[in-house]
């Protein structure tokens, strides 16, 4: 029999049939040891259950005469208009992603189909984070305590009426900022703590055409950045919160900044 | 009728399933079906003799699906919504589920898009973690990570649901 430390992702490959046969016995008894992994399985085996149960009944349904249709037709024909028709349904499947999370399209990370602008925004702002998030002493170029200074300077190097957000309603407090290169442009960079020292960034460039918005994450356990961009500016808010905390802070910061850009 | 077609429309109904568990609506998840009927049979000849159709059919599946969510995502079509939005989409008439089928299913759709499909492909298609990676086009450990990524965020949202019904009946 192996012996080895088992974890919670071996709860997801035995209920999937991947735990090798030898390895089976010892995680049962690893199982039984823990009550809180137990239990997880247990629910995870249910929720599977009703999915699949939930599903089951399409493999019993007739198959529609327009789908037979297609595989019997002599001349088959790649109409390009056919795929927009269920784009519809796929627009309001991403509408219910951000109802079950709270905030913008839960997206489609890790799969490197974003746009360019914006996978350059979201790495720059998830690189820069990276840098200067872990820094203790040298966060930050101009302290929170000189805060209007702070915004003047931002605001005039990077070509934006930049007003740094009041995030304490999210537990998080200005650090402070600093200029950063973006790209051919600049960004500002406003970094912010919570009482337990966990930081995050708010990344603002001038430059962008297109309007567009959407998450990037940096690899299964770096930071991840939610990101907009509109006509004029582009913004990302990256850090390791999980994912609600995280929409919520972004979600003031995009107002607040929306605001102050108009003021 | 060929060899290749007659394979093709045994697939049908898993194909059917598989859509309707990544666009819900029965007409929409059709009309993905139908795309994706439309590229293979255009394409007969990249399937190679040998090839599981299973297998070249859900990959072309996956593709259609992920570009779609792309320009979904691109035309930035999903503006902020309430939670609340998710319960006032009504469920289409004609498919009778029951309260569990339901909540489980809307929960499904609440996921992200790349975690709802690598799941699915898992928990309800059967495949293994090893094919499903090679349909999706992702190594296996991504492919891992968004199994259980997407089975915590699916029990997490039946959680939800479970409180937000339990405060329903308090108030009434």
């Amino acid at each position: 029999m192996t012996r080895r430390d088992f974890s919670e992702r071996d709860i997801h490959m035995a209920l999937d049939g991947e735990l090798p046969v030898d390895e089976r016995a010892a995680y049962d008894a690893w199982l039984e040891a823990n009550p809180e992994m137990k239990a997880r399985s247990v629910r995870y085996v249910a929720d599977r259950a009703a999915l699949r149960a939930a599903f089951a009944g399409v493999l019993d349904e007739p198959v529609p005469a327009r789908l037979k249709k297609i595989v019997f037709d002599e001349a088959p024909v790649e109409t390009a208009a056919s795929s927009s028709r269920w784009w519809r349904a796929a627009a309001a499947a991403a509408m219910l992603a951000i109802g079950g999370v709270g905030g913008y399209v839960a997206g489609i990370d890790n799969l490197g189909l974003e746009d360019p602008a914006e996978d350059q925004l979201a790495e720059q702002a998830i690189a820069a984070h990276l840098i200067y998030a872990a820094e203790q002493r040298h966060a930050v170029e101009v302290p929170a305590s000189d805060k209007d200074h702070l915004q003047t300077w931002l605001s005039n190097r990077v070509g934006l009426k930049l007003v740094a957000p009041d995030l304490a309603a999210q537990g998080f407090q200005l650090v402070g900022g600093r200029l950063l290169p973006a790209g051919e442009s600049k960004a500002a960079m406003l970094l912010y703590e919570d009482a337990k020292g966990e930081r995050i960034s708010l990344f603002v460039t001038a430059e962008s055409a297109e309007k567009t918005k959407g998450t990037y994450g940096s690899g299964e356990d770096g930071p991840e950045a939610i990101y907009w961009l509109d006509k004029g500016y582009g913004c990302a808010v990256v850090g390791s919160l999980p994912r609600a905390q995280l929409t919520a802070v972004a979600k003031s910061a995009y107002s607040q900044l929306i605001a102050g850009l108009a003021s | 009728m060929d060899e290749k077609k007659a394979a093709i429309l045994g697939e049908i109904p898993r194909l059917r399933r598989y859509a309707r568990s990544l666009l819900r609506d029965r007409d929409s998840a059709d009309d993905l079906v139908q795309d994706c009927l439309e590229r293979a049979l255009v394409r007969l000849d990249n399937w190679q003799t040998g090839d599981s159709p299973r297998r070249w059919l859900f990959t072309i599946m996956h593709h259609l699906f992920i570009d779609q969510m792309r320009k979904v995502n691109r035309r930035g079509e999903a503006a902020m919504l309430p939670l609340e939005a998710r319960e006032a989409q009504a469920a289409p008439a004609e498919q009778v589920e029951s309260i569990a089928s339901r909540e489980i299913i809307d929960a499904l759709q609440a996921i992200s898009p790349d975690r709802r499909a690598a799941l699915v492909m898992v928990a309800i298609e059967g495949f293994s973690y090893a094919e499903a990676a090679n349909i999706l086009g992702v190594p296996a450990g991504t492919l891992m990570s968004r199994i259980a990524r997407g089975r915590d965020e699916l029990r997490g949202l039946l959680d939800d649901a479970a409180r937000r019904r339990a405060i329903r009946i308090v108030e009434k």
